[in-house]
């Protein structure tokens, strides 16, 4: 483990042990890490690190997966700045990170309640986390609900881990896309309606959110709709965060101020914000 | 079940009143399709009303490409249809349960002469229905605007 006073300070060398394809198009790849000497702390779902991939800019990526293993996962878009370097590195390559940071998930409000997860497209990679966790503490929720939308078949991220989600019991997952083609025999439209649509108990819920903010708008108002209250909402706003840097403040730098989840009431006035 | 308790576990009339209710049951009847069948077809005269109890159901349009990829898919809770409100009476799209679905099935002509009779369940039927189409244009709107980008 890498000692305490070290921790997000120098990125942390980790070898690339598998590289996965999300994607036919071949836009989005999955990267399976392992430490080469020292780890980096265990994460908690919802946290990011910082990807330093050699001759390129560092950039932030959220964490998708287990919290309970060495390993680090990171799914990545490759029309970020440094993904001309992420495109040519190969399994073996080593990279650094530095992390974990931000807000986690507030995971221990949803012991013993319905935890209902809405994702929108990449927004699957941080809730990710969350079903790894669930999956090996079945007992601390209720129910878990994966309420999933993305564009089309065609996107569906970590398809078998979601062929493999639908089969768990405690599991209530649900996929809809924008577009379906002839030979799609699942859900077409909004990820809202599939909201409307799972029998959690609002009472007794607490929902996570992540995905685009045109869409977390549509979202909160379904839950809203549904019974949850606006305390019981958590949405990740990873477009809207700043880094420490720009503020001039003396922590190290981009370690984030806060977020990047934040309770429904407390990042509320940024959905009516008009974009410039 | 019978249709006036399967009308009063209906989100669809879930505001209206038990004798609403009752009057709405006069012009329905419980309905099934197996998969593959069509509750209403692109262009034939719209002459029914469906509640979906239980069950799914594509809306497609026909003849726009091979295959017809539907649009949208509709489950329990949720309503087919608003044709049988406005003429012509034609339905638009075509409707198919992608799996054996139950539905309430309202005759139109029926559900239509009640409303105009009796206001009060006009205005419940129609401000619901007018819930309905926001909602889908709402969702429309988002499906176009391709807010997920590649994922």
């Amino acid at each position: 483990m890498v000692p305490e006073s070290q921790i997000g300070v120098s990125p942390v060398p980790y070898r690339i042990t598998a590289m996965r394809p999300e994607l036919e198009s071949g836009e989005i790849v999955t990267w399976r890490l392992q430490p080469l000497e020292s780890a980096l702390p265990r994460f908690q779902p919802g946290q990011f690190n910082v990807i330093y991939p050699p001759g390129a800019d560092e950039f932030p990526g959220l964490i998708g997966g287990d919290p309970e293993s060495d390993e680090v996962m990171h799914t990545l878009r490759s029309i970020k700045p440094a993904d001309a370097s992420a495109r040519v590195l190969q399994v073996g390559d080593v990279i650094g990170l530095r992390g974990p940071f931000g807000s986690p998930w507030p995971i221990q409000q949803a012991r013993g309640k319905d935890l209902v997860l809405v994702a929108g497209g990449m927004g699957l990679t941080s809730l990710r986390s969350i079903l790894c966790h669930a999956m090996r503490h079945r007992d601390y929720f209720r129910k878990v609900y994966l309420l999933y939308g993305t564009r089309d078949p065609m996107n569906i991220l970590y398809r078998d881990d979601v062929i493999a989600w639908e089969r768990r019991p405690h599991l209530h997952v649900q996929v809809t896309v924008d577009r379906g083609g002839a030979a799609w025999r699942g859900n077409v439209g909004v990820v809202t309606k599939l909201v409307d649509r799972a029998p959690f108990d609002p009472a007794e819920a607490i929902a996570f959110v992540c995905g685009p903010e045109i869409m977390m708008r549509f979202s909160v108002l379904a839950l809203q709709k549904h019974g949850v209250s606006d305390e019981r909402i958590y949405l990740l706003m990873e477009r809207q965060m700043k880094c420490v840097i720009d503020s001039g403040d003396k922590r190290p730098p981009n370690l984030p101020e806060a977020g990047p989840i934040f309770r429904f009431d407390q990042v509320e006035h940024f959905f009516s914000v008009r974009e410039p | 079940m019978n249709i006036a308790e399967e009308l009063a576990g209906h989100p669809f009339c879930a505001a209206m009143t038990s004798e609403q209710q009752a009057k709405l049951a006069n012009c329905a009847r419980q309905q099934s399709f197996r998969k593959g069948e069509f509750l209403l077809l692109q262009n034939s005269q719209a002459e029914a009303f469906f509640l979906i109890v239980e069950g799914q159901v594509e809306i497609k349009v026909a003849q726009v490409s091979p295959g017809e990829a539907p649009l949208e898919t509709l489950g329990a809770g949720e309503a087919v249809g608003w044709s049988w409100y406005l003429p012509p009476y034609r339905w638009h799209f075509d409707a198919v349960a992608c799996q054996p679905t139950r539905v309430i099935a309202f005759d139109a002509d029926c559900l239509r002469s009640l409303m105009a009779k009796d206001h009060d369940v006009g205005y419940a039927v129609t401000s619901r229905l007018l819930e309905v189409v926001a909602q889908r244009l709402q969702a429309t709107r988002l499906q176009l605007s391709d807010v997920y980008g590649a994922a």
